[in-house]
């Protein structure tokens, strides 16, 4: 019982801790249209950021979320001018396409720069808390407290703000949003800021939940992209309750079967959401 | 000075051919223009190319004098012409309330006194206000549709097909909108189905066939031009 309940709990800290990177994933394809699989590089990207900033001038957990945010951003709307955006013309297709192809030049740059090895934040390191038979880390409290604090930020920025509110027009119907003299491209801008920073704030909970390397984005990408799918593509709070979903049955799959086959949990959520409801959880289209 | 001075306007989609073939149209202040015609004649295609969404190929579209033929949708919005499509023509995933007031984007600080007197004068709206407009029914959406054109205090207002998929009585209730809409000065280009009773309120008319203009008048006398009616209006 108390092994389920483990189970299910380290599911909820997986949860919240993918959950935002999913939202960075999801809004993107809702204003640009197409997967940015270079959202794995923006989490790798952030997690460095938050690293140097940590190491460097010992700033705490809240300053390096900031350092990366602002880091991954910049890295997202840098690829997305410098790169992506000629490329849009030739369809959705081709641009996710070449995201596989940003993501891997953007790993090998901090792979180049920071080297091969785990790299951990120094914080205090502090001793698990107990609840009967359940534990967790003081630090894995604090990432979720400050994952839902990213979140709600996220989605009071998309209710009640000028831009946040673009956002979503642009998203729902960009020819409507023309005709009421909103700018498509700065909007594409500020979500691939949003969204990139999003991956990149993901990454510093990531590295300090654990640590950071040039693949840490790339191993969590298919979680990632398996939550938004599940959730719905380009639905917000899908990402959020498909995040939670693949992070519990991710964690439940590791009571029955070996720990390597963790990441084919992904796969069949992809795979059974696209068969019985390719629209996902909270999704509004097909396509 | 004109509202609108279209000169033989040519715009297709993509690279596919023509479907504007060099289509010519003026409004006037205070008019209300309708154009009739075919289902595929061009209609829709030249109320886009009027407020920018389709780049046409060749002719000149001049706004009060100045010629907007290269502005992109935006700028078109800015300057003061507000295009209500036939469809999608609201944010399905936004409220009423959201609806208006992104339709206000270019001028924040107006924007909620505009809303609060589009409420007055379409209660419905105010009802609705927290309603997402997808759950709205085709006259609600109409309505406002048409509320979201006025939140930018427009110049000129295109209208496609407002009555489209509305009862005879919500069609009516449009129709009375747009006339009050004119009333206050506003000058309207509407593209409409409901060819006799457009061209009734009607200053002027446009029978469009095959991607231009066939034939202009005013309205009431379109309306009941024996050639017209055998055509278009079924009698
Ligand atoms: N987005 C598009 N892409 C390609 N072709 C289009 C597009 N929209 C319309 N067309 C074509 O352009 C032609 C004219 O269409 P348009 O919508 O302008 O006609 P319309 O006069 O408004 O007709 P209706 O009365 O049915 O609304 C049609 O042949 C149509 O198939
Ligand atoms: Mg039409």
């Amino acid at each position: 019982m108390s092994v389920l309940l483990q189970a299910i709990l380290n599911g909820v800290m997986t949860g919240t801790l993918i959950a935002v990177p999913a939202i960075g994933f999801t809004a993107i394809f809702a204003v640009l249209r197409y997967p940015s699989f270079a959202i794995a590089a923006y989490v790798t990207v952030g997690g460095f950021a938050g690293w140097f900033a940590n190491s460097l001038w010992g700033a705490g957990v809240l300053p390096a979320l900031a350092i990366a945010f602002l880091v991954a951003g910049a890295a997202g709307v840098a690829t997305e001018e410098g790169a992506l955006r000629r490329l849009r013309p030739a369809g959705a297709l081709t641009v996710a396409i070449a995201t596989i192809a940003a993501n891997l030049i953007l790993e090998n740059v901090t792979r180049f720069l920071f080297g091969n090895d785990l790299r951990g934040y120094d914080l205090p390191l502090r001793p698990d808390l107990r609840f009967a038979d359940l534990r967790i880390g003081p630090q894995q409290i604090e990432n979720v407290l400050l994952a839902i604090l990213v979140m709600a930020a996220v989605f009071a920025f998309l209710r009640f703000t000028r831009y946040g509110k673009a956002m979503r027009a642009v998203a729902d119907n960009i020819d409507l949003a023309r005709l009421k003299g909103i700018d498509p491209q700065r909007v594409a801008v500020t979500t691939l800021f949003l969204g990139a920073g999003l991956a990149g704030v993901g990454g510093v909970l990531l590295a300090v939940d654990t640590s950071i390397d040039p693949l840490a984005g790339a191993r969590i990408l298919l979680t990632v992209f398996a939550a938004a799918v599940l959730g719905g593509l380009g639905s917000i709070p899908g990402a959020v309750v498909g995040a939670f979903a693949v992070g519990i049955a991710e964690e439940l799959s590791l009571l029955a079967v070996p720990a390597t086959y963790r990441s084919a949990i992904g796969f069949a959520a992809i795979l059974l959401m696209l068969t019985f409801r390719p629209r996902g959880i909270l999704g509004e289209r097909a396509s | 000075m004109s509202v609108l001075a279209v000169e033989a306007l040519v715009a297709g989609y993509g690279a596919a051919e023509e479907i504007l073939k060099g289509a010519s149209l003026h409004v006037e202040p205070g008019e209300i223009v309708s154009i009739i015609g075919p289902n595929g004649a061009g209609k829709s295609t030249f109320l886009k190319a009027v407020a920018g969404l389709l780049q046409p190929r060749a002719g000149t579209i001049r706004f009060a004098g100045t010629d907007v033929t290269r502005r992109d949708p935006q700028g078109r919005a800015r300057a003061g012409i507000s295009f209500v499509p036939q469809e999608r023509n609201v944010f399905g995933s936004l409220t009423v309330a959201e609806n208006l007031e992104i339709s206000g984007y270019l001028d924040p600080a107006g924007a909620q006194g505009r809303a609060a007197r589009l409420y007055e004068r379409y209660p419905v709206l105010a009802e609705k206000r927290h309603a997402l407009a997808r759950t709205l029914s085709g006259g609600q959406r109409q309505i406002l549709a048409m509320a979201m054109g006025l939140m930018t205090e427009p110049k000129l207002m295109l209208l496609d097909e407002p009555t489209a998929g509305l009862s005879p009585k919500a069609a009516d209730d449009l129709f009375d909108a747009v006339v009050n809409l004119n009333r206050g000065g506003l000058p309207i280009l509407m593209v409409e189905q409901h060819a006799v009773e457009a061209l009734a309120v009607s200053t002027r008319g446009y029978v469009f066939v095959a991607g231009r203009e066939s034939a202009e008048g005013a309205g009431p006398a379109l309306a009941s031009d024996p050639e017209i009616r055998r055509l278009f209006l079924g009698g």
